[in-house]
């Protein structure tokens, strides 16, 4: 099951995406999406959409886990394991030896304008890949609804975003959806 | 490359953790955190351990959210790499990551193995909606903190449009419009906030 050319290429691109993923891992959703369903047809969208589920239904590093899940159905156990390399291993390094650069020039003000440019792009981005993957799971208007509504729960509220995964899970559970 | 001797200087005006300690700690905030760690890595790290300072603390989780990777996984990195240099980053990350990982992607496994059963696709197709709908929301609260910017906010329609409408590959979206949004930033003085 494991296929060494599909291993490679897939997380050499996760590890490209990881480098440029200003805003956190869900700024690349769309990207890898169009990779791995569009380009190279390796998974269907309900299957991604079933990747990202279950990644934010379980504790721990939903992203780093969701790809591992992703290059898992690629390539077996070793497609799981290169994937999840290329997801933490780039930023990693990065944030190590950045850090200390960062601190030294806390200041500067090419470093403050910087920052100011890049997090409009990053939240941007943000929305896109929550967009994108509305539309790859909501499958009709019932759960484009739950969507709507898990949105606008938590710019109102205070209610914890478990519920909201649980209750969505049990709508969904009962055939509502 | 940083110099490693800035390290030991900055841990030795800190309280002197162990990397059985960070490791421990940081295990704990995994299984503590579900979804949002940051409130336990701040728990831990600050209230009880007395690691880092809130105001240090403030600090790394800005530089996290500036750097591009999985932000929380960052927090552990440089407290780490704060207090114990290489070492405390790979001991804290370790403790952060292995056992969730190991869990998460066994336990995910069974559940994708199992989805031509109806009643879990259902539950599956539930939670991705929902999920879906936190990462809109998340994204709109940050955009709420520039709404008196519209060069921030133009720039932020302009990233959404490029991956969304235009199907532009990452890269080519932020290649293409971080220099102008630097360049807005520091025309409009954006900065200076």
């Amino acid at each position: 099951m494991s296929d060494p050319a599909a291993i490679g290429v897939l997380s050499g691109h996760l590890a490209l995406l990881s480098s440029i993923s200003f805003g956190g891992i869900p700024s690349v959703l769309p990207d890898i999406r169009n990779f791995v369903v569009t380009a190279h047809g390796w998974l269907t969208d309900r299957e991604f959409a079933n990747c990202f589920a279950v990644a934010q239904a379980i504790p721990g590093p939903n992203m780093i886990l969701m790809m591992s899940y992703i290059g898992w159905k690629v390539a077996g156990f070793p497609g799981a394991i290169a994937s999840a390399f290329a997801t933490f291993g780039p930023p990693c390094t990065m944030y190590y030896s950045g850090y200390r650069l960062w601190d030294r020039f806390r200041e500067a003000r090419w470093q403050r304008i910087t920052r100011a440019g890049i997090a409009p792009l990053t939240i941007g981005l943000i929305i896109a890949g929550g967009t994108v993957m509305a539309r790859t799971a909501d499958a009709n208007r019932q759960s484009a609804a739950v969507t709507g509504a898990a949105a606008g729960l938590l710019l109102a509220t205070r209610v914890n975003p478990l519920w909201m995964i649980a209750a969505a899970g049990m709508l969904g559970g009962l055939g509502f959806l | 490359m940083p110099t490693p001797r800035t390290s030991t200087t900055i841990a030795a005006t800190e309280i002197r953790a162990s990397l059985g300690a960070l490791f421990l700690d940081y295990l704990k905030v995994s299984l503590l955190g579900f979804g949002g760690g940051i409130v336990w890595a701040h728990r831990i790290t600050v209230e009880q351990r007395r690691w880092v300072s809130e105001a240090e603390f403030a600090d790394i989780i800005s530089f996290c959210q500036f750097m591009p990777g999985p932000n929380i996984i960052g927090i552990a990195v440089c407290v780490g790499a704060k207090l114990r240099g290489l070492q405390g980053a790979i001991a804290a990350f370790c403790g952060f990551t292995i056992l969730p990982i190991a869990i998460g992607f066994w336990l995910g496994v069974v559940y994708l193995e199992h989805t031509q059963i109806p009643l879990l696709q259902n539950i599956l197709g539930g939670v991705s909606a929902a999920a879906s709908g936190l990462l809109i929301a998340t994204g709109l609260r940050l955009l709420m903190r520039h709404r008196t910017h519209p060069v921030a906010l133009l720039f932020a329609a302009l990233a959404f449009a490029g991956m969304v409408w235009a199907k532009l590959p990452l890269l080519v979206v932020l290649l293409g419009l971080a220099p102008f949004s630097i360049a807005g930033a520091a025309i409009t003085g954006a900065a200076r906030r």
